[in-house]
């Protein structure tokens, strides 16, 4: 007998909660240390979430966890770690930006945006 | 701002002993590191950014510290229901000790309600306390048997069978206007040090007025309460060894259970 082999499950991993989007989103481009990861979530392009850095590990540690991210290795301080997205991580963040593409589509059709830009 | 920045930092540093020790460990250093980064990014943080910091630390320790919890829990769900059924029997064992506990002082007050009742009602009705009340002798230190006071409308005695040190007990003034206000009360009464009496007191109209009293030591009652203290205590020990025994081989057995695939 052997010990089953866990296969990740994408939708089982929706929806997102905005600190793990935002943090996917930051890492999607390139690989970052922590503070970058602060930084670019905080840009309303980055899904604008204000987090320190409690927030920031806790999730990462709970992403490291569910195998959404992981640790590149590299350093350039010992202090300063560098995390990068996943394969599976990549999946999770696609299928979410179609969800909410879906429920921006709905959104539109029934008029919410207009006017939300003015 | 700048002034209190070390301070500040180190009292930050210091504050991260909220987080979870795993927590704390792993990422303790790339939090600083993250902080610093965040601190010379913002020219030594202005006041908005040091709230920000210490707001996210109180709110992310706390988060961290409830996913800590519930890992620990899933990890060791045994132990989670053995403290849940613990907490449960511990309740209903507590109201059960003190339901008994209640009927005990009840029955305690027996049959001193019939006699106060039986006393006031003869007296009201004109006869003189000396002649309602029968001679005896309880030494309240010494006997267990029920006895009765007549106190007069100033709280003097005036006629009794309980004595202690040959003399009769004394009510309390304030005990003396309750029961006149009142007209009736039950309560514990220790008139000296270890002696504690179950009293049942009534007020007494007409031409003897004053107060009935009719009490009874409760020192078979206390005995009886001190048993099921113990009973209860040594119940309560039992059950606990039991679920922590019980929870922990279970956890055992769970955990060597074989994956089936």
């Amino acid at each position: 007998m052997t010990k089953a082999q866990k296969q990740p499950d994408v939708r089982g991993s929706l929806p997102l909660t905005a600190a793990v989007f935002s943090i996917l989103l930051a890492l999607a481009g390139s690989e970052k240390h922590g503070y970058a990861i602060m930084k670019e979530v905080s840009l309303p392009e980055g899904g604008g979430v204000a987090m320190g850095p409690g927030t920031l590990y806790g999730s990462l540690d709970r992403m490291l966890g569910s195998g959404l991210v992981e640790e590149t290795g590299t350093t350039d301080d010992e202090r300063r770690r560098y995390y990068r997205v996943t394969g599976f991580g990549r999946k999770v963040l696609a299928a979410e930006v179609a969800r909410l593409r879906a429920a921006l589509a709905t959104a539109r059709h029934k008029g919410v945006l207009e006017g939300a830009h003015s | 701002m700048k002034g209190l920045s070390p301070l500040l930092f180190s009292f930050y540093k210091r504050a991260l002993l909220l987080y979870p020790a795993r927590l704390r460990q792993e990422y303790g250093q790339q939090i600083l590191q993250t902080f610093r980064d965040a601190r010379d990014d913002r020219k030594n943080g202005t006041a908005g950014f040091w709230l920000e910091m210490y707001k996210d630390l109180l709110k992310s320790s706390c988060m961290e510290q409830m996913h800590m919890l519930r890992e620990h829990v899933m990890k060791q769900p045994m132990f989670f229901y053995a403290l849940t059924l613990g907490l449960i029997l511990t309740l209903l064992g507590g109201t059960a000790t003190l339901t008994l506990q209640q009927m005990l002082r009840r029955e305690a007050n027996q049959p001193q309600a019939e006699m106060a009742n039986f006393y006031a009602s003869e007296i009201a009705s004109g006869v003189a306390p000396d002649e309602s009340i029968p001679p005896g002798y309880v030494d309240l230190e010494r006997n267990l048997e029920p006895f009765v006071v007549f106190y007069n409308e100033q709280g003097k005695p005036e006629a009794s069978t309980g004595y202690i040190d040959q003399s009769i007990p004394i009510l309390p003034p304030g005990v003396v206007d309750y029961i006149r206000s009142h007209g009736s009360d039950t309560f514990t009464w220790e008139p000296r040090t270890a002696v504690r009496i179950a009293v049942v007191a009534q007020r007494v109209t007409g031409s003897h007025a004053g107060i009935v009293l009719a009490g009874r030591s409760l020192r078979l009652v206390q005995r009886d309460e001190n048993i099921l203290y113990r009973i209860a205590f040594f119940g309560w020990l039992i059950l606990v060894v039991l679920l922590i025994a019980g929870a922990a081989l279970l956890n055992r057995a769970q955990r060597m259970r074989p994956v089936v695939t």
